[in-house]
């Protein structure tokens, strides 16, 4: 993380004469005059319940202790100890590992893919197309799921239909334990790259013309400047979009919940869901110690994602 | 900017890469990019992705438009056996909605200019300005971007309400006027603008607020865009806070309130939900159709390096 | 004031880790514990206002009843909220933990444990409600710990739905007990429906299509004592019985999406399935005109007993009520027989009190009358916090069982080692 912040770094320093003091603490407090608002914002509404909710994960917190929250004991780290023998736990942290390592790289190329095309000067229905794109990000998610049901239902599926022309008998998709998952991948692709190619689009309008038509100069075919003029320029949006599929992905709960309900037999549960069970049952310290468990693991995958996409300079 | 060191690897020309067309030049050609058949594959696969991807959305469409007994027919219909006008005649009929659109209009756009406003700010601050703590601020908020939203949501809920917020507009609004998603897509967006251009601006003496608001703001066009769609889309949709905000009838917000008669206890009523999804979902496509104008390539960028 | 604290304690929870505040010496913070007293309420007309919260439909018919409430007490003012089903036990819950609570409330039988082992209701005044007025089954799901905490304010009970014109086909009788149900279940598949009962795999609610068949054999989920009474031998039999349909290929094991049973059961692919009174509007828009001819209900099959479940909706007064006076008449006045009887013509909501089926379309409609008979003989799950959780145990348990292939036994052992590490809660 740390490396791609560095080398954001203004384009004075290091340059010129060392500032006086005075200066440099009055640009210090124009950019915190900057974060202000933000600040105050995060402190009362983010910070606090943060804090709150962290602390609450070392407590036996449950939902009978609503009205008296005070009331309860600490019990230091017993709740992530008990995440080491929760057998639904682990098989919940296999499928979201399962989940975001095929599904982000999947989302992204499609996305970038729309975007790239959608930008590729087509003029005609230019605007059709982009809102065609964006529209499974805002249609209802129960209409997603009859029409996604009916894809890959199995005997008279369009999926499996398909399947059969080529001679392939096609699984029963969603009743699977092997083919759940799959599917609900696939789907989460399909109702996620609107999201992103909006993101690409704007990120694709940054590139200078100018390095276009110099590549194209010099003889640069069409992939050949996907690959070496928008790729490398792309790459802080790149790094964005990754980092947000990411964070969307690693707390992946809407498809299984009206899919599958997380089977069969726990085949399609993720953490988030586990989560949302657990605080269903009112399992608030547990539920909330399993958050911040998934929240490192999602730190662990940004850091991992600015490494790999961090500005080559 | 990154220098594209590698464009100038020699790589065959595509086949439309060295027709350039006679006077006037159209926007491909300018930007160097398919023509004739390469177009034609683009359309193409665009297409086929279209219908992939809208067919769900007609599919809700066409849905508000069926009975319930048809909506739940397997396997299910497509075209209407009967259409009518029946749901969102039960919803108009039901529903307050002028009062309910009204609360969703006011929080998402609300929600939208306070993140367009005070995410940019920030963003701007952590890219352009260099001040201690800086980059504990940056990693401060890139992780509370990453704090499952279940997690905190009854401490918050506490917190509003002790603050006497509950059923008001501020209670809808302000946990949601600045996020940490919209501080990390100015910042990304912001660092891709040319330092020179910045330092140039201070060195005519401009102000920091003044570079920010007269500088990089109009170049941040596609950036806000985005940002203010994506907000807006978030904010809108929003369910579970405002039905917990929202202490009486008149606090709710369009979501909340159509999802009140669409489903039951042991059984749904799927036509009044699809009715509902379309109705919540128009302003958002309005929306889009009217900012995704702005992703067209920020003219004042390209002069420059 | 008490909000005031409260806002404090997520904020300053730091404070109990050092200071090392925690529960009460039984453990139990101040939530349950012994029998609550019950506060009785005075005599007279209502005054003042009384904030209802009540769901869905429910929620949006309920000014009806509150009118009339109104006329009879010019002095009081009932103000409804309508609350979406889908988030309500999250609205609950958040309202009690921030002390915004209303007066009164619809709760799902279903999460009366959790929000009454919170301390946050109030004790049925045994002075106004007359307990013997309700159903028994329906009675037991406000009871927690061996107090009342609120009115079962309608019922839902679960009766076997099939298609009479195919049995008649197959030459079989309406099922009486286990064996004539599977018969049943085999004569309709004969008779061309593709699976002859539709029994839940698993997934969310599969206790509630099983735990009649256990009841019936004499099961229980806990003791007299309240300690979890699972893995008996006679829940092994249920278990064994329920599964049988799905290796007889009768049932099918794959969840049923939303619609398919409606539509499977119009179309004859589903012979038979074990459902609420609602499915009688559902099935009967899907089957078309003349369609309540080509099919019936039957009271659930006997073993030792003809148990079904009992569900439904129970209205709460809260402890932090600003008018508790005014609430619980409110609440005494909707489970007066005849209002019952004008909420069931209103929204279709069955009546919890057993009067209010003695005249009236209740008792003159067969297939509603049978779903009253069946209301003599449901059970509700025990109204403990951790109930939601112990029912997920048991779904997850049937479906390991049906779909998985294990063993029952070792699932009913497994059943109760993981209710036991959960408890009571409390």
């Amino acid at each position: 993380m740390a490396t791609a912040v560095a080398t954001r770094r203004p384009a004075n320093r290091g340059r010129r004469t060392p500032e006086p003091r005075a200066i440099r603490r009055r640009r210090a407090l124009v950019a915190w005059g900057f974060a202000l608002p933000f600040m105050v914002l995060f402190l009362v509404f983010m910070a606090g319940p943060v804090l709150g909710s962290f602390l609450m994960s070392f407590t036996d917190l449950r939902s009978s202790d609503l009205r008296t929250p005070l009331a309860v004991e600490p019990v230091g780290l017993d709740n992530y100890a008990r995440l080491l023998s929760d057998e639904l736990f682990h098989q919940a942290a296999f499928n979201t590992a399962y989940f975001v390592l095929v599904g982000i790289p999947l989302t992204m190329a499609l996305a970038l893919a729309a975007a790239v095309g959608l930008n590729s000067g087509i003029r005609r229905f230019n605007t059709f197309f982009r809102v065609g794109y964006y529209l499974p990000v805002v249609t209802s998610i129960v209409a997603v799921a009859v029409v996604w049901r009916f894809l890959l239902q199995p005997d008279y599926g369009v999926v499996n239909t398909v399947l059969g022309w080529v001679g392939i008998d096609g699984p029963d998709w969603l009743s699977s334990t092997t083919w759940a998952m799959p599917s609900l991948i696939v789907m989460a692709a399909w109702r996620n790259m609107g999201y992103l190619m909006v993101i690409f689009l704007a990120g694709l309008q940054t590139i200078p013309e100018h390095l276009y038509e110099a590549a194209e100069l010099d003889g640069a075919g069409s992939w050949a400047r996907f690959r070496h003029v928008t790729v490398p320029l792309l790459r802080p949006t790149l790094l964005f979009g990754a980092v947000i599929t990411g964070i969307g992905y690693l707390q992946f709960f809407e498809e299984p919940f009206v899919m599958t309900q997380g089977g069969p037999l726990n085949s399609t549960l993720s953490v988030s869901y586990h989560i949302y069970n657990q605080f269903g049952f009112g399992n608030y310290s547990y539920a909330a110690a399993m958050g911040y468990v998934l929240f490192v693991a999602v730190v662990a995958l940004t850091a991992v994602q600015f490494r790999l996409l961090r500005p080559q300079t | 900017m990154t220098a594209p060191t590698h464009a100038t690897t020699p790589g065959p020309a595509g086949p439309g890469g060295a027709v350039q067309p006679a006077a006037p030049p159209s926007a491909a050609a300018r930007r160097g990019r398919p023509e004739g058949r390469d177009r034609a594959w683009v359309y193409v696969a665009l297409t086929v992705g279209l219908v992939l991807l809208v067919g769900p959305f007609v599919w809700m469409l066409l849905g508000s438009v069926k009975t319930d007994a048809e909506l739940r027919q397997v396997p299910p219909t497509w075209l209407p056996e009967q259409a009518s006008l029946d749901n969102y005649r039960v919803l108009f009929e039901r529903l307050d909605f002028a009062t309910y659109f009204t609360n969703s209009v006011v929080v998402a756009a609300t929600v939208t200019v306070g993140n367009l406003v005070f995410c940019s700010m920030l963003g701007y601050a952590l890219t352009k300005l260099d001040f201690p703590g800086r980059r504990a601020l940056f990693v401060l908020v890139l992780g509370m971007l990453m704090v499952p939203g279940m997690v905190i949501f009854v401490p918050l809920f506490v917190i509003v309400s002790n603050m006497g917020l509950t059923n008001t507009y501020p209670g809808l609004i302000l946990p949601y006027l600045a996020g940490p998603f919209g501080v990390f897509l100015m910042r990304q967006f912001i660092s891709g603008i040319p330092d020179e251009l910045i330092d140039a601006a201070r060195v005519d003496g401009a102000g920091e607020w003044r570079i920010f608001s007269r500088v990089v703001m109009p170049l941040c066009g596609p950036a806000l865009a985005t940002l203010a769609i994506l907000t807006f889309l978030a904010s809108w949709n929003n369910f579970l806070w405002p039905l917990v905000v929202a202490q009486t009838e008149d606090m709710y917000t369009l979501p909340v309130a159509l999802a009140l008669y669409a489903v039951g206890q042991n059984a749904t009523r799927y036509g009044l939900l699809m009715a509902g999804s379309v109705v919540v979902v128009l302003p958002i496509i309005a929306l889009f159709l009217l900012l995704q104008r702005y992703f067209v390539r920020g003219i004042t960028m390209t002069g420059i390096k | 004031m008490r909000a005031l604290t409260r806002g404090a304690v997520l904020l300053l929870a730091s404070g109990l880790v050092v200071a090392g505040c925690g529960r009460e010496e039984n453990g139990e913070g101040t939530g349950g514990g012994a029998e609550a007293e019950a506060e009785s309420v005075a005599e007279g007309e209502a005054t003042g206002t009384v904030e209802v919260w009540a769901m869905g439909a429910e929620g949006e018919n309920l000014d009806v009843l509150a009118e009339d409430f109104m006329a009879e007490n010019p002095e009081a003012e009932v103000r409804v909220t309508p609350v979406p089903w889908e988030a309500a036990h999250d609205k609950i819950a958040t309202a009690i933990a921030a002390g915004e609570v209303p007066d009164v409330s619809l709760v799902g039988t279903t999460w009366m444990g959790e929000f009454a082992a919170t301390d946050a209701l109030d004790p049925t005044p045994t002075d106004l409600i007359d307990e013997d007025a309700f159903f028994d089954g329906a009675w037991d799901t406000t009871v927690y710990d061996g107090t009342s905490y609120g009115v079962p304010w309608y019922v839902e009970t679960r009766l076997v739905f099939y298609r009479s014109d195919l049995a008649e086909q197959a030459g079989v009788e309406e099922p009486t007990d286990w064996d004539s149900l599977k018969a049943l279940a085999t004569g309709l598949q004969e008779a061309g429906a593709r699976w002859g009962l539709n029994l839940q795999p698993g997934a969310t609610g599969a206790w509630q299509t099983f735990m009649p068949f256990a009841w019936q054999n004499g099961a229980a989920i806990v003791d007299d004592e309240g300690n979890y009474a699972l893995d008996s031998p006679e829940m092994v039999e249920a278990l064994e019985y329920y599964a049988s349909y799905f290796e007889e290929g009768l049932a099918s094991t794959a969840l049923a999406q939303p619609g398919e049973l409606e539509s499977g059961f119009a179309g004859g692919s589903i012979g038979a399935f074990v459902s609420g009174p609602w499915h009688v509007t559902l099935v009967e828009e899907q089957g078309g005109e003349g369609f309540e001819e080509q099919y019936t209900l039957a009271h659930m099959p006997e073993q030792e007993t003809a148990t079904s479940f009992v569900g439904g909706g129970d209205l709460v007064v809260f402890r932090d009520a600003e008018n508790r006076e005014a609430a619980w008449k409110f609440v005494e006045y909707v489970s007066r027989p005849e209002v019952q009887q004008k909420w069931y013509e209103t929204v279709s909501a069955l009546p919890s009190v057993e009067s209010a089926w003695e005249s009236g379309e209740l008792a003159d409609d067969p297939k509603l009358a049978l779903f009253g008979e069946q209301l003599q003989d449901a059970q509700s799950p025990p109204a403990v916090p951790t109930w939601e959780q112990v029912a997920a145990v048991i779904d997850a348990q049937i479906e390991a069982v049906v779909v998985g292939g294990a063993d029952p036994a070792a699932a009913v052992a497994e059943m109760q080692a993981q209710a036991e590490s959960i408890g009571t809660g409390g």
